[in-house]
């Protein structure tokens, strides 16, 4: 298929960049309506507080304020991913959690009138005694932030399959490390923003979110107006991931608050109250425990990981799984016993997060290696005799139907001549090795589909809707693309209508690594029947047979007789004279097994395929002072088939800077319940002259379901980028790293100790 | 506070406000210019999103007074295409795919551009120090780098 | 974010600016490049009545070089100083701090003047409003009691500026004028030592020219820091080594630089220097990196220096 194509696989200038690089393309904190106003928030002042009363009065009495709520103006409803997560009021009445949470807003003419009414709202609090560590407050005696969950724990993920304990102790190697790492902050470029806006009774909102759907759901509950009646619009996304997935405490304020004042509202978050008050990364503490043969295959893991929640549940049952799984997904074995436990402290809130799971798997990693040694293997060897292949089944139970890990492992070790270097490297210089497999989709009900529905509009242009959501990726071009092969017109001819809940389909949004293989083969589906309505004219027209005809440059003609042909426009205009104009629906469901769920069947099909990756850093530290450079970076991704290869290589590179790179710079700073980062300063985000020389390989393996064989090209890099640099660190350093982000401080105290090991 | 009027050019237009004084240069060209381009992004001048050209330097937007602009000559990312053709830079910026959620794009392109329109054959190290002056969460910087390489060769 | 409320003043002559400081009764700011001061004001660490905008005092704009000194106006840009011939080849330790502040972008706008009066900075200090009333105020921000060290009644809030260090290790002197007149001191002497209250100068006094003695000298400058621009040094070292021995300039640890001088070149002399930098610094956790680590690093750094200058001369 691969050569008769004319743009999937090309590379592509992408749908959204001419408005991006002229500045026009919109984003949440660009529009401006008519009658518009300004929220502020207040945030809670305390980690832990019941809250006695909020007296909005003289914020109302402030010239220029035109509404103020605060939970009190709501239902005292809880919002919950799942059932029994349903915890977040959003805005509470009961107590605050953390600082920074919301507990009251006022819309106001400016922000200067904004700012003066919220320093005029009194809150009543009743400080509580408070537990940071998720230690801590697992036990017992420790202050319980929700009643519902003892110990604090607000999730607890078990899997157990086949027989752990005597697989681990027959195993002729066994080895037990814990490993942490700090949450990383998102740190999108857009600080989050919501427009309300009220009218007719619809509620009309924008803001970056990764699934308008699930938005839309969440504040129909939470406002109690009939879902059609909350319309989530389109915007563009100033980047997400995993950080825009779930309804925010802003889109009720800035509801709420556009309700009570009949007027447009604008919210827009500060870069610190982006920090500390939207979404932030799990810290991890995760406790590897693994036996191997003699012969290096993993005979049994036993995992217990803790991570640190903060004060909701947020995609809690999802988190506390999803390391889990890219691991499984990855490697083979058959004696497993997983504890994964979220426990709830009072900080910010933490979600999902591209590069998740890094101390679980950079830890795993690591510590492969150090066995592999014992055993007289290599990093390569060892990853190899372990990964699985096309076929097999993961320990919980999903059939992977195309693999490219082992051709990921043997292009990066070729390329980067990972063997030879590995036994002889110059002191205190490394090379290591991460791998990891990813769901391109997971189980999400009735949501896990995608549809799409196109029309062909009679000057021959094309309008294509379709639930996509692109919050940067490049989602929205690569669907563009595919539709403009099937239906051989170029790319601007081909109007992309999105990610709007009044307007497109269900679709599982930007979260689940689905846009490829979920969302672009709805796509595909549809533009397939389009085009079969296309061919049925045009070969009646040319006199030509079906199979015969072919579609390009917005022509239809025959192959054998390319003389004979017609354009596009043409046979849409036939149609509509036949009362039958080109429309056409697609619509895909991936094999995934619905019966599975994230804690009490954690069994079943996961997804409808699995998409693979290899990451090799090579890091060199300064003896004197710990700092590691990180000179070059090769990685490589089963991306099943490359749309658009620029695009993908995009994506591997932002990977290896926010996972990779990250892995010696990010880590979210704490002082007890205190965020000491919420910045672009002390937060850091890697710069250009921190970055590598990178070399992005795309493996193409093909997937039999995938669009164009296509699975994900988003996410695997970020999930093991971290891997490759650990393991590297833990080569240069001959101590087994513990602990992310790598500063200069770790770093020079895993020599000191090392020194003293040798010395 | 005693409003501050200032005159200057913006994008080639002659503009008089009358402003407060502690207006930022982002708040006017958003809030009262339109010209929303410009992000802001940290809001203290550590990312660069809100970066435009005043008098041929690059300025971080977000921590200058608009006050201080008295006969400044300003230009931002929407003023840098011409008679509808598009900056080497804008070019180069959509076919080396440098471009992912866009956020950070606009102050990316003002602040290669003023390296451009001082050094005409910059090294790959030239581009590297002068586009660490800004923040990109998405790409990893290889195709930035690489669109201010090619644009400059255009340029030549 | 919106700033807080300020008249603004733009100044001909430093004369008219020290007469708006005045007008203002004390309750002004003077803005350079306002790299530092916006970022203050956006976060309300300072809310002055008005902001003074130095930039229009053309004589504050000039780089000379005669009677022996190279002088430089406090008004000269990072940027064109790091490109001035001269500083080029008399200060290589000055063209090197130059390079490794913040960024290219921030060198453009930032000025000398403003990088040497720059404020401290700490991790629970430069916060917003909303931040440090959750936190509770700090010494520095007129509290009881320091956030980072419990119960200390001393800020040691670093003093972050790069430049001071290399212009310190190259002898340099700084003229200020005041509503009490004009003096000349040592740039070293402007400290008060003291986190809160970052310089010793009298109020509503502008810094109006740098001078350095035109002695060509060989420098190095080392700066730590996680990312290789934007971020401000977590422990740097100037060295300027001329005919008459070395000085060796110690900043980024605590509110103020310290200065070594040091007596002979050989092994022994650079461990004992170094040994007494490490001694003297007073690192506190009030920046990203561990405080026991940044202290190392001020030795490892001197060390560096010096020996990296040495191996140069040979
Ligand atoms: C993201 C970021 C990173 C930075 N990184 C670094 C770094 O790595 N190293 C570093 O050294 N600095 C750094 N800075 C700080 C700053 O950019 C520089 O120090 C710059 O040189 C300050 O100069 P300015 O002209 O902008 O000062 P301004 O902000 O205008 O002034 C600074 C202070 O000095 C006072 N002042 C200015 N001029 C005079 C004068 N002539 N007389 C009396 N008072 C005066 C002002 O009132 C103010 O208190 C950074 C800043 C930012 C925003």
């Amino acid at each position: 298929m691969k050569d008769t194509m004319n743009i999937v696989g090309k590379r592509v200038v992408r749908s959204d960049s001419l408005a991006k690089v002229t500045g026009r393309a919109r984003y949440t904190a660009d529009l401006k309506m008519p009658n518009m106003l300004v929220a502020k928030v207040l945030r809670s002042p305390h980690p832990h507080a019941k809250i006695l009363g909020i007296d909005l009065s003289g914020a109302l009495k402030t010239p220029g304020v035109k509404a103020a709520v605060s939970g009190f103006d709501g239902f005292g409803i809880k919002w919950g991913v799942f059932r029994y997560t349903q915890d977040h009021a959003m805005l509470p009445t009961d107590k605050v959690r953390y600082i920074g949470e919301d507990v009251a807003a006022v819309a106001a003419v400016d922000e200067e009138t904004a700012l003066e009414a919220l320093s005029r709202i009194r809150v009543d609090y009743d400080p509580l005694p408070a537990v940071f560590d998720p230690l801590e407050a697992m036990r017992e005696g420790a202050p319980i932030i929700h009643e519902q969950y003892k110990n604090n724990i607000n999730i607890h993920v078990h899997i157990d399959v086949g027989e752990m304990d005597r697989a681990m102790e027959s195993a002729f190697l066994v080895r037990e490390d814990t490993f942490k790492a700090a949450g990383e902050a998102y740190a999108m470029m857009e600080p989050y923003a919501v427009v309300a806006s009220y009218e007719n009774g619809f509620l009309d909102l924008w803001m970056p979110n990764a699934g308008p759907h699930v938005r839309a759901k969440a504040l129909s509950n939470l406002l109690k107006i009939p879902l059609n009646r909350v319309r989530v619009r389109h915007i563009n996304s100033g980047g997400a991931f995993g950080g825009r997935s779930e309804v925010a405490p802003g889109d009720l304020v800035a509801s709420l608050l556009s309700i009570k004042a009949e007027r447009p509202v604008k919210l827009v978050l500060s870069r610190e109250e982006n920090a500390t008050s939207s979404r932030q990364v799990h810290d991890i503490i995760a406790t590897i425990k693994t036996g191997m043969s003699k012969d290096g295959a993993i005979v049994a893991k036993d995992f217990r990981v803790v991570y640190d929640g903060g004060a909701y549940s947020s995609t809690g049952p999802i988190a506390t799984s999803i390391p889990f799984y890219v691991y499984e997904e990855c490697y083979r074995f058959s004696n497993v016993r997983y504890n994964g436990y979220r426990v709830i402290t009072n900080k910010g809130i933490r979600g999902m997060y591209g590069c998740h799971g890094r101390a679980f798997l950079a830890g795993n990693e690591a510590q492969m290696d150090m066995m592999a040694k014992e055993l007289g293997m290599d990093p390569v060897e060892i990853r190899l005799k372990n990964g699985l292949t096309s076929g097999e089944m993961t320990a919980t139970k999903s059939r992977i139907t195309s693999c490219g890990l082992k051709e990921t492992i043997e292009v990066t070790a070729a390329k980067t001549d990972f063997q030879k270097r590995w036994p002889k490297t110059p002191k205190l210089e490394g090379i290591g090795m991460g791998c990891i497999a990813i769901m391109c989709g997971f189980p999400m009900g009735f949501r896990s589909g995608s549809s799409c529905y196109l029309k062909i509009n009679d000057d021959g242009y094309v309008t294509l809707v379709t639930g996509v959501v692109d919050n940067g990726q490049g989602n929205e071009s690569m669907v563009i693309q595919a539709a403009s092969e099937i239906l051989g017109v170029p790319m601007e001819d081909i109007n992309l209508v999105n990610a709007d809940t009044e307007i497109t389909n269900l679709d599982p949004g930007a979260y689940s690594q689905a846009a490829a293989f979920v969302s672009t083969n709805a796509v595909k589906i549809a533009c397939e029947k389009a085009r079969k309505q296309i061919v049925a004219i045009a070969a009646e027209k040319l006199g030509v047979a079906e199979t015969d005809i072919a579609l390009k440059n917005r022509l239809v003609y025959s192959v054998e007789k390319p003389e004979k042909k017609m354009p596009i426009s043409w046979v849409a205009r036939e149609a509509f004279a036949r009362a039958d104009p080109i429309a056409a629906t697609g619509t895909f469901f991936p094999n995934i097994d619905l019966e599975r769920e994230w804690l009490s069947r954690p069994w079943g099909q996961m997804a409808g395929t699995f998409s693979y990756a290899t990451s090799v850093a090579e890091v060199a530290i300064d003896p004197e002072t710990g700092k590691i450079t990180i000179p070059r970076f090769t990685a490589a991704h089963d991306c099943g088939r490359a749309i658009n290869p620029m695009a993908v290589e995009g994506q591997i590179e932002g990977s290896v800077q926010q996972a990779g790179v990250a892995a010696i710079t990010e880590g979210n700073l704490w002082d007890g319940c205190h965020l000491l980062n919420p910045d672009l300063l002390d937060y850091k985000v890697p710069l250009a002259c921190d970055m590598p020389e990178i070399e992005a390989i795309i493996v193409e393996s093909d997937d039999p379901v995938g669009p164009f064989g296509a699975k994900e090209g988003g996410i695997a890099i970020r999930m093991n980028a971290y891997s490759a640099v650990g393991c590297a660190v833990t080569h240069a350093t001959g101590v087994l790293f513990k602990e992310l982000p790598l500063t200069p401080d770790k770093v020079f105290e895993m020599l000191e100790k090392g020194t003293e090991v040798e010395g | 506070m005693e409003t501050v009027k200032v005159t200057f050019q913006v994008n080639n237009e002659k503009t008089v406000l009358a402003v407060k004084p502690n207006e930022t240069l982002l708040e006017t060209l958003r809030e009262r210019l339109d010209l929303t381009g410009a992000k802001e992004s940290c809001g203290i001048g550590s990312c660069g999103a809100c970066t435009v050209e005043v008098n041929g330097l690059p300025l971080r937007s977000c921590i200058v007074l608009t006050s201080e602009m008295e006969g400044a000559d300003i230009t931002t990312i929407e003023g840098l295409c011409g008679e509808g053709k598009l900056h080497p830079l804008q070019e180069t910026f959509m076919e080396q795919g440098a471009v992912q959620c866009g956020f950070c794009t606009s102050g990316m392109i003002m602040t290669a551009k003023n390296l451009l329109d001082r050094n005409d054959e910059p090294t790959r190290k030239d581009i590297v120090n002068t586009i660490s002056s800004n923040v990109c969460r998405c790409t990893g910087y290889k195709k930035i780098v690489a669109a201010v390489e090619k644009a400059g060769k255009y340029g030549r | 974010m919106i700033l807080p409320g300020f008249e603004y003043r733009k100044a001909a002559s430093v004369a008219e600016a020290i007469a708006f400081y005045n007008d203002f009764q004390g309750k002004a700011r003077y803005l350079a490049g306002g790299t530092d001061l916006m970022p203050l004001l956006k976060y309300r660490l300072s809310t002055p009545a008005a902001v003074v905008d130095l930039k229009g005092i053309q004589e504050l704009g000039a780089i000379s070089a005669d009677h022996g000194w190279l002088t430089i106006g406090a008004n000269v840009t990072l940027f064109d100083l790091k490109n001035d011939p001269v500083v080029k080849e008399y200060f290589p330790v000055l063209c090197q701090s130059l390079e490794a502040t913040s960024c290219e972008t921030l060198q453009m706008r930032g000025t000398i003047g403003g990088n040497l009066l720059q404020d401290t900075r700490c991790i629970e200090y430069n916060k917003t409003m909303e931040w440090r009333t959750a936190r509770g105020f700090c010494l520095k921000m007129g509290g009881e009691t320091c956030n980072v060290v419990p119960h200390s009644r001393i800020c040691l809030s670093n003093y972050c500026s790069d430049n001071a260090l290399s212009l310190i290790a190259l002898s340099a002197e700084v003229s200020l004028a005041g509503p009490e007149g004009d003096k000349t001191t040592g740039l070293e002497k402007i400290f008060s030592g003291c986190g809160s209250r970052v310089f010793a100068l009298g109020p509503g006094e502008i810094l109006t020219r740098i001078r350095i003695p035109m002695e060509k000298s060989r420098g190095v400058y080392e700066k730590l820091r996680v990312r290789n621009s934007i971020d401000y040094p977590l422990a740097a070292v100037a060295v300027a080594m001329r005919q008459n021995g070395a000085r060796v300039c110690v900043g980024g640890v605590g509110p103020a630089p310290r200065v070594y001088d040091l007596t002979g070149t050989d092994a022994g002399s650079v461990r004992d220097g170094a040994q007494k930098a490490y001694t003297d610094a007073r690192a506190v956790p009030n920046s990203t990196l561990s405080p026991t680590y940044r202290r190392k690093m001020v030795r490892a750094l001197f060390r560096r220096a010096v020996n990296k200058i040495l191996s140069e001369g040979k």
